[in-house]
């Protein structure tokens, strides 16, 4: 058994795997000729669902569209114009503003606040004055990286940045002062046994969803949109999927999108191999 | 045109003869408290009727809006861009005059000499009477301003939409009169403006053009052998001018039929499909009482017979049922009447086992709101306080908000609160249809079902309720798609696994790189690995890329070449593929022609070959754009006439030959696109002319790579489709899912995200 996937995992190329696992399963449909048969009745019928979905159209100018949408707003520069080039898509007219958006979303990334700051400022100057939830969002991300940098050692620096750029903005604001506050406690407790809440913070997902705001923020004044089309999308099909489920419409227990492998038949096909 | 009083408004003008800013309100008919709304009031845009409709009968052909703006909206500060979305002829009209308050209103017909109508008066080629409402005379004749002396503009019916559109497309194209022969016409259907863009819409359309082309089919079945036998015997000289418009199927230029074939809207589901039912658009004289009559179109309804008694009353109900899928569905009724303490009318809706004999809302499946006293009535004989009373010159909407089960009304534009709520009126067992019930003699109505804009500003409360959903969609959880990636993750990798799949190979490696470049910033362990994607070498989407590459390209032969050398299977066993390729060349070589002939004029200027009177408006655009990237025009042509007369023959043989290996398959769409194709050699130069110039479209090119690339990855076993494809494809049957009974689904579609993006991004 483990030497026949073995096997199949050893194929060159997928073609050859493909030609390979044909031979396989050719012989032991010859071998279990009943086996294959009591397989493929146990294989459950296609849900009426599916059956409707493979009858939608998706059009490639819409896909294509999409993809070319999503690379261009959330900063994929190379990406998009390779894609422009291979889909034979008009040759698009490349904004300004994607590479300064990647090379922010980059700062962000790499916990460079101030120079993210600075950039963001040069393509935008009145944006994080009329955003000031951006704006504090930045500033706490700048606080934090500093307590990462301080990582137990000299606060100092921490204390007057936080004294001086954070601590009047939050007195406006009751949620900036939480947020301030939370922040804050990352100097009192090591950080190997923090809350789950407080260690969220120092985590790499903070940078990124403050660069994703910053991005959105940035792309909705210039574009008047949020957020890609592909987002959307997704969303939408988030909300259908537990709208209908909660209606009680008739739907599978599980609605694959087929992001691994090809199809689910590979599994049956695996199962049917560790049944023999 | 016989009609005494249209004459004499032609004659006497619109704009000189208003009596200017006098406000003489005859019998005391409330004017309208928001002058704002009342330019949404009906006749102010009657006026502009004919015209919106011609707007709202469905998708022009493509490309011709550039012609439409042309005619109807020529002044500059007023928005072209809604021209060619299926309706705001009003929206722009309202934005685009200066002052409201000069507008016309229906109820105080003649009153004002309004500068709206003078303006499309006098832009509008033939609709000069459309336009003179209000008829300034009515008032001098003596006639009651509700009198059916107006019908005619009241009701006006998009009748003149056959005339509108051959004229309009003649008029802009004018060079060669093509289009002044009699086609048949796809007429309008009722749109109303708050469903538009809405997926039951589409379907209505749909259906619509559906049965206009299967009408069209028969008469095209006689000439169309004609056709076929035209094309041979042209073939010989190379001469194609000779080629007659009259051999053609009828209308087979306009390109309706391909788009259908080409790529039906995203969202259309073929189950559905056959049950889409109509929207009430009259009112039904077989579901009436016998005491009311019908008048006019059958917009209107008056009571004729003897006075009923106390319990009784006069109803009818329209025509269709208040289609759930909506999600929301909205008339108006306007008070005819004459005298005020007279009239006893109530409205609202109900299903057809509820007797005529009595007022909605008094029998179970019945809800109405009366007039006479301002209650409403559930299902019961006893009402409860709602609104105001109502009498004559007031406007009564009835609003259904199947999704949030509840009901309301409004008068003369305001809302009037829910009336009924709780009510699940998609569980009711009979479908609803719109109600009136009139009590008295001289009880006189007229009902707006959308045929022109609405008092209400009921595109705002749809908007509303979409975005209500739309906020829904916007916090929706999407971290159970695909545990564990989260949203940003997961998007990444669908476009990742898209881009793989379907062979774009140097943009999966510049994404994957520039993922790996975020992934190692988002890095806070400096000594950790951060793997990063490998995309792997292979050979197939190598393979893959290449023969889409060549289609892109307009390289038909070499695609051909590549996939017979990589795939021999494959265009054996996909027959429609190998087709569809084949005719594709056939479509290269007049596209080659064309541009090559475009190229030559503009050396030649004028002194070129026909078409010279061409000129330059928005439809040229296009053509020059692909003039820009003709990467096919190749150098071995020389840009001289002989050259394109060589093409030209090319062409020709290459059809005689697709001709004959294709003639034996008698499958009716196999002939009917080698006929549309085949139709191309009719033309000068078809890329100039809007109603074929689609065939030639670069989009055309995507379609066959993607058929073709779809077929090579089913030979091999593997899906056809992306992960990203399934989801969009799911989602659209999830939403027809939440769409049937009026639910959330009817107020989103997929076509709506898709519409997000921006143009230049579509080919």
């Amino acid at each position: 058994m483990s030497s026949l996937s073995a096997g199949l995992d050893l194929g060159a190329s997928d073609l050859d795997q493909i030609t390979f696992r044909e031979l396989i399963f050719a012989h032991f449909r010859e071998k279990y000729g009943t086996m294959t048969s009591s397989t493929s009745t146990a294989t459950p019928l296609k849900h009426a669902f599916e059956a409707r979905v493979a009858e939608i159209k998706s059009p490639k100018s819409d896909i294509n569209a999409l993809i070319l949408d999503y690379l261009t707003m959330e900063g994929y520069p190379k990406a998009a114009a390779k894609f422009s080039k291979e889909a034979n898509l008009q040759p698009q007219q490349e904004d300004p503003s994607i590479r300064a958006r990647q090379e922010i979303q980059n700062n962000i990334h790499t916990g460079n606040i101030e120079a993210a700051i600075s950039a963001l400022n040069e393509l935008d100057p009145e944006i994080l004055d009329k955003d000031p939830q951006l704006h504090f969002s930045l500033l706490r991300l700048q606080l934090v990286e500093l307590i990462r940098q301080s990582n137990g050692g000299d606060i100092s620096d921490v204390l007057s940045f936080a004294t001086r750029k954070l601590a009047p903005r939050a007195a406006m604001n009751s949620d900036f002062l939480q947020d301030l506050e939370k922040t804050m406690a990352l100097l009192i407790f090591p950080h190997d046994s923090l809350q789950p809440e407080l260690a969220a913070l120092l985590r790499s997902d903070l940078r990124r969803q403050t660069a994703t705001k910053v991005n959105e923020a940035v792309l909705l004044r210039q574009t008047e949109r949020r957020e890609a089309a592909i987002r959307h999308l997704v969303k939408m099909r988030a909300w259908a999927e537990s709208t209908a489920r909660s209606k009680k419409k008739d739907l599978p227990d599980r609605i694959e999108l087929g992001l691994n492998g090809e199809d689910n038949d590979d599994h049956d096909e695996n199962e049917l191999m560790i049944t023999t | 045109m016989t009609n005494p009083y249209q004459q004499q408004h032609s004659s006497s003008g619109f704009g000189g003869a208003g009596t200017g800013d006098s406000s003489f309100s005859p019998s005391g008919l409330p004017t309208p408290i928001n002058q704002h709304r009342s330019t949404s009031s009906y006749a102010s845009v009657v006026s502009g009727a004919p015209a919106g409709a011609a707007s709202l009968s469905g998708r022009p052909p493509r490309a011709s809006g550039g012609a439409f703006s042309h005619l109807l909206n020529p002044s500059p500060d007023s928005s072209s861009n809604d021209m060619h979305s299926s309706s705001n002829l009003y929206g722009s009209t309202r934005t685009s005059h200066l002052d409201m308050s000069a507008l016309p209103h229906p109820y105080r017909n003649g009153t004002q000499g309004g500068g709206g109508g003078e303006q499309e008066g006098a832009y509008i080629p033939g609709y000069s009477s459309g336009s003179s409402w209000p008829p300034p005379t009515s008032t001098r004749l003596g006639l009651p301003w509700f009198s059916r002396a107006f019908d005619i503009y009241m009701n006006k019916k998009p009748v003149g939409i056959g005339g509108f559109w051959g004229g309009g497309v003649g008029g802009g194209m004018g060079e060669d009169g093509y289009n002044t022969a009699q086609t048949p016409q796809l007429g309008t259907i009722l749109s109303p403006s708050y469903l538009k863009g809405s997926v039951y819409m589409q379907k209505l359309e749909e259906a619509h053009r559906a049965k206009f082309l299967a009408e069209r089919e028969g008469h095209a079945a006689k000439s169309q052998s004609g056709s076929a036998g035209g094309l041979a015997g042209n073939m010989g000289n190379g001469h194609h001018h000779g080629f007659q418009m009259s051999k053609l199927p009828a209308g087979s230029h306009r390109g309706v039929a391909f788009e259908l074939v080409e790529k039906p809207p995203a969202s259309s589901l073929t189950e559905e499909d056959d049950s889409v039912s109509p929207l009430p658009s009259k009112w039904n004289k077989e579901d009436k009482d016998g005491a009311l009559e019908v008048l006019g179109e059958g917009y209107e309804v008056k009571y004729t017979g003897r006075s009923s008694s106390d319990h009784e009353a006069c109803a009818i109900r329209a025509d269709h049922y208040m289609p759930p899928q909506c999600g929301v569905y909205y008339f108006e009724v306007l008070i005819l009447n004459r005298k005020r303490e007279d009239t006893t009318i109530g409205i609202g809706f109900s299903s057809r086992t509820v007797a005529l004999q009595r007022a909605p809302g008094w029998e179970p499946e019945s809800w109405g709101y009366h007039g006479d006293d301002g209650n409403c009535f559930a299902a019961q004989n006893v009402g409860k306080s709602y609104g105001p009373k109502f009498g004559p010159g007031d406007t009564i909407g009835c609003l259904v908000n199947f999704r949030l089960g509840h009901a309301l009304f409004t008068k003369n534009g305001d809302e009037l609160g829910i009336a009924f709520r709780d009510v699940n009126f998609k569980d009711v067992k009979g479908k609803l249809y719109p109600t009136v019930g009139l009590k008295k003699p001289g009880d006189h109505v007229w009902v707006n079902f959308g045929q022109l804009p609405f008092q209400f500003d009921i595109d705002g409360y749809m908007k509303k309720q979409q975005k209500m959903i739309s906020d829904n969609i916007r916090n929706a959880d999407t971290s159970k798609l695909a545990p564990p990636l989260n949203e940003t993750e997961l998007i990444q990798q669908l476009v990742l696994q898209f881009l793989q799949h379907d062979g774009y190979v140097e943009t999966a490696r510049a994404f994957a790189e520039e993922m790996h470049v975020e992934k190692l910033a988002l890095n806070l362990d400096p000594s950790a690995e951060v793997e990063g994607i490998n995309i792997k070498d292979d050979e197939d989407a190598s393979n893959r890329q290449r023969i889409r590459r060549a289609i892109l390209e307009g390289d038909i032969d070499r695609a051909l070449k590549y996939t017979d050398a990589y795939y021999p299977n494959v265009l054996r066993d996909n027959e429609q593929v190998y087709f569809r390729l084949r005719c594709r060349k056939f479509i290269e070589m007049i596209r080659k022609e064309a541009e090559l002939n475009l190229l030559l004029e503009e050396r030649g200027g004028k002194g070129g070959t026909r078409g010279a009177k061409y000129d330059t408006r928005g439809e040229v655009d296009d053509d020059e754009e692909m003039m820009d990237t003709t990467e096919d025009v190749d150098d071995s042509y020389e840009m001289t006439a002989a050259g394109v007369s060589k093409l030209s023959q090319e062409a020709l043989a290459y059809g005689q030959e697709l001709r004959v290996e294709f003639k034996d398959d008698l499958r009716k769409e196999v002939q009917k696109h080698l006929d549309e194709i085949f139709a191309l050699i009719a033309y000068p130069n078809p890329l100039k002319e809007n109603d074929v110039a689609h065939l030639l479209d670069r989009a055309g090119r995507v379609a066959v790579a993607e058929e073709l690339n779809s077929a090579i990855l089913m030979s091999l076993g593997k899906s056809s489709r992306a992960a990203l494809e399934n989801l969009y494809a799911q989602t659209c049957v999830l939403l027809e899912d939440l769409r049937q009974d009026g639910g959330d689904g009817a107020f989103v579609t997929v076509q709506s995200v898709i519409d997000d993006v921006p143009k230049s991004f579509l080919l």
